[in-house]
């Protein structure tokens, strides 16, 4: 028989039955529809990580720390010995610890190091307020802008090399700091307040000296305000390597220095840093990189690269994926199961028609493939329809988890037309098995038998 | 022609053994009706699937055209079947859920007969039982005479040397019975191919050039040529042995 023939033949079986075939296909489509979804949420949540990654990170940089348990799981059973370049960080668990921080020393360190072209701390300043004239004052954080980072901009622009004093504003502040629109901030002046690090014998003396007004003075000698420019106003991104970032305020890496030394003076955190980024001659060649890296941890420091953070973040992803892959797995086995009683079944009502076609000289290869192509019709009819379910479910959820989730044109679900093919294609060679013992057993009966049979 | 040489069957074995065919031989010329007659568990459709190669010899051998049925293998077997050879049931067997023309074309595409020429055949097929207007109707429509019209239709799409039907019209009323008889012998006549009638009824197998009576699994008596009860002899009616 001619393979037109057994599919056509195939086909028509299953029509004629149709209630069992679609029942028998909802099984399929079940699995077919979660790993449709499993799939696409995976290739979102990838794309989103690239994004993310691409978006803030320079990939010829390495992220180096003083202490290399920052990228590690920290051992904090054993007493650790002190450090006068130490700090304390809290982990999520509102646990502190102490960790090792870089100093100028360290800085000059990792600059001699072959193949680093530069290093500068990461600095993230809360400052006690920002504000201009007439208006409130808000808490604000300042970093420095790492120049490989090209954020959307509303309003004005970002130079090459940013001049001291100047900043990238977020527009969470425009209206805020009373400008009318982006560009009606650009070029206006606002201050940025910091306190220095409360002295607390230097107030204490001075209570004890001149009294409350005495103390209160000596405070508010603290705060110190510095004018800057504004250069750019940025729009809210919707890829921060960090929650909570949205509102971070920018300037050239010497002005946020200037402004954390004058924080920090005369306190045990005076140019000590928790991280810092080092740029690597040639380092988009990953094995430049990884040689700096390399050395950088022979010494003792932290070093962690783009694709270090990338594959971080891809473990997480994976691990989530791999539950929803099980859950589809299982339904996808669940269904085989539904075919092979399914395909029984066919066997069991064709059986005279089974005896006919032998009688009549078909090759028992041919019986066998007729009810193997009626098992791939179901999966490839259960596969379709899961798909097209999860994709049209998926196309109209998209825009309202990318709003809900605040990813702004990011999507969550991608959906792949290969991988949605060799999906199908995959469901429909399990089904193809699934029926293989049916097909089995129909090539197998004795013609005889099957005609007398009632 | 189809010669049956020694042919028995035993089922079974040891003292639980059964003899369905016991050294049974004779000739049959091609173009022949014959008709084997016997009681029901005689051993007459047992005779009729071997010689269709459908079940297989204890001993002894079915030559056809001087071919041997059980020296070809699964594949061959099938193959020659598909063109030589058809069958027409009791219970008619036709799918109901399908048209008559999917039924009738059912032959063809075992034999692998080109899709171009296969109308043709299907409608000449219809339309000598008289049921070409029925083509795209859905078999389980037909009343049961049409059904066995249509499974005669079936029978000669391929147009097969040799037809077997087993008992045709076992499950039709006398009328219509009588009429598909009508239609097979005209059929014989008009196509020429040997027809091997199984059947317990006397009168219907007296209708055959030949008949062959079985008994517990034994020819009962020499096979009968027509010729001997009704003196019309054709030219060239076989010597059955």
């Amino acid at each position: 028989m001619r393979l037109t023939d057994v599919l056509r033949r195939s086909g028509r079986s299953l029509l004629s039955a149709k209630t069992r075939t679609i029942l028998t296909s909802f099984a399929i489509a079940v699995g077919a529809f979660a790993l449709t979804l499993t799939l696409a949420a995976s290739n979102g949540a990838q794309n989103y990580a690239d994004t993310l990654i691409r978006n803030n990170f320079d990939p010829s940089q390495l992220i180096v720390t003083g202490d290399q348990s920052l990228f590690n799981k920290a051992d904090t059973s054993n007493p650790q010995e002190y450090n006068a370049n130490s700090g304390s960080i809290t982990n999520q668990a509102g646990a502190s610890r102490t960790v090792k921080l870089i100093s100028d020393s360290d800085l000059s360190t990792i600059k001699g190091v072959r193949g680093v072209e530069s290093v500068e701390p990461v600095i993230q300043l809360s400052l006690q307020y920002l504000t201009r004239d007439g208006m409130k004052k808000y808490s604000a954080t300042i970093q420095a802008f790492n120049p490989y980072r090209k954020p959307a901009l509303l309003a004005g622009s970002i130079p090459p090399t940013i001049a001291n004093h100047t900043l990238i504003l977020p527009e969470g502040y425009v209206s805020a700091l009373g400008f009318k629109d982006p560009k009606n901030a650009i070029g206006q002046q606002v201050r940025l307040a910091m306190r220095k690090t409360v002295d607390q014998s230097a107030i204490l003396a001075a209570l004890t000296v001149g009294g409350p007004s005495a103390a209160a003075a000596q405070n508010a000698a603290n705060t110190t305000e510095e004018t800057f420019t504004v250069i750019a106003v940025t729009a809210k991104a919707s890829t921060q390597v960090q929650p909570g970032t949205e509102l971070y305020l920018y300037s050239n890496s010497d002005s946020v220095i200037e402004l954390n030394d004058a924080t920090t003076k005369d306190s045990a955190n005076y140019h000590k840093y928790l991280s810092s980024l080092v740029k690597v001659t040639d380092g988009t060649n990953s094995t430049k990189l990884k040689d700096v890296q390399d050395r950088l941890k022979k010494l003792g420091y932290g070093a962690q690269s783009v694709k270090d953070t990338q594959a971080t973040l891809t473990q997480i992803i994976t691990v989530l994926q791999g539950i929803v892959l099980v859950f589809g797995l299982i339904a996808v086995i669940a269904s085989v199961f539904g075919v092979v009683n399914t395909m029984y079944i066919s066997v069991l009502q064709r059986t005279r028609e089974i005896g006919l076609m032998k009688a009549l000289g078909m090759h028992k290869r041919d019986i066998s493939s007729l009810f193997r192509y009626e098992a791939a019709l179901i999966g490839l009819l259960g596969g379709s329809l899961g798909a097209f379910g999860a994709f049209a479910l998926g196309t109209v959820l998209n825009p309202l988890i990318s709003k809900q989730l605040g990813l702004g044109e990011q999507r969550l679900l991608d959906f792949r037309v290969g991988q949605i093919g060799l999906l199908i294609l995959a469901l429909v060679v399990i089904a193809i098995i699934a029926g293989l013992l049916p097909a089995r057993k129909a090539a197998q009966l004795d013609p005889i038998a099957a005609l007398r049979t009632e | 022609m189809i010669s049956i040489k020694n042919l028995s069957k035993i089922y079974g074995k040891n003292e639980s053994h059964f003899v369905a065919l016991d050294d049974v031989s004779f000739e049959v010329e091609n173009g022949e009706t014959v008709s084997i007659i016997g009681k029901s568990g005689s051993g007459k459709s047992t005779l009729m699937h071997i010689m269709s190669g459908l079940d297989h010899p204890t001993s002894g051998t079915v030559l056809i055209n001087e071919v041997d049925l059980f020296m070809m293998k699964q594949k061959a077997m099938d193959d020659f079947r598909a063109t030589e050879m058809s069958f027409i049931f009791q219970a008619f067997f036709v799918e109901a859920n399908q048209t008559c023309y999917q039924n009738v074309v059912l032959p063809l595409e075992i034999a692998k007969v080109p899709l171009m020429k296969r109308k043709a055949l299907v409608m000449e097929a219809l339309t000598a039982v008289e049921l070409s207007e029925k083509a795209n109707k859905l078999a389980g429509t037909l009343s049961g005479g049409q059904k066995q019209r249509l499974a005669i239709a079936r029978a000669i799409v391929n147009k097969p040397s040799i037809i077997f039907a087993d008992e045709p019209t076992g499950n039709l009323d006398s009328t219509t019975g009588e009429k598909i008889m009508a239609l097979l012998f005209g059929l014989n006549e008009k196509l020429g191919c040997t027809i091997i009638l199984v059947t317990h009824d006397s009168e219907l197998a007296s209708r055959c050039k030949l008949q062959i009576r079985i008994k517990d699994g034994k020819l009962d008596a020499a096979p009968i040529e027509k010729a001997q009860i009704k003196p019309k002899p054709k030219a060239g009616l076989r010597r059955v042995l």
